[in-house]
């Protein structure tokens, strides 16, 4: 079983139905190739730490994906490449090889992490 | 007579650097807890060297990937200023 993150940060100027439609498209592609979108989360707008394509702010989402298969972001990242509004993503295995018998011990900290992250986002949120 | 190696030895008070990670036993870091992260960036948004910060070599190692990470999805900053 392989863990990942898929990070990607787009157009803010989009309206929030234009944004769940173009994540759902994004989703329902990963799903396609055999992965399991198990969590997902937004951030909202949150402002860049510079600016893309002259913007200084971006919406953050964020996909927490399982799989078994291998390449399940092949068709995702070619689309958000060609997408002009996807400003930026990032695709990364959360549990490399090497280290998975390690991150099965420290299961709890990696929840401490998770909540962490949600946390700071509803502060952006408010 | 030489007064030389008479005692006169130069003493640095030197604090001694732990890695920090090492201490608090992490293993991962991850990329977007920029606040984290911002302790290993200088004013200009540079990583913190190994000598300054006093992280072992395999935490630098974690710690640059995560920074190279944030600043790509924009958390953090190449620069500033």
């Amino acid at each position: 079983m392989r863990e990942y993150e898929l990070m990607f940060v787009i157009d803010p100027r989009l309206t929030d139905e234009e944004i769940v439609s173009l994540t759902d498209q994004y989703k329902e592609m990963i799903v396609s190739s055999g992965g399991d979108v198990w969590r997902e989360e937004s951030w909202g707008k949150r402002k860049l730490a510079y600016q893309i394509n002259k913007l200084s702010e971006g919406s953050y989402m964020l996909f927490y994906v399982r799989s078994e298969a291998g390449d399940v972001f092949t068709e995702v990242e070619q689309r958000m490449r060609q997408n002009e509004r996807v400003l930026r993503y990032l695709t990364i295995r959360t549990n490399a090889g090497r280290l998975r018998h390690r991150a099965a011990k420290e299961e709890p900290a990696a929840e401490v992490a998770e909540t962490e992250s949600t946390e700071t986002s509803t502060e952006e949120v408010s | 007579m030489g007064a030389r190696g008479s005692g006169k030895k130069k003493v640095f008070f030197r604090r001694r650097k732990v890695c920090r990670m090492c201490a608090d036993k992490l293993s991962t870091v991850d990329y977007k807890d920029t606040r984290f992260l911002q302790q290993y960036l200088v004013e200009r948004s540079k990583i913190l060297p190994r000598r300054i910060s006093g992280t072992c070599a395999k935490h630098q190692r974690i710690i640059q990937q995560a920074i190279k990470r944030a600043r790509h999805v924009a958390l953090l900053p190449y620069t500033s200023d």
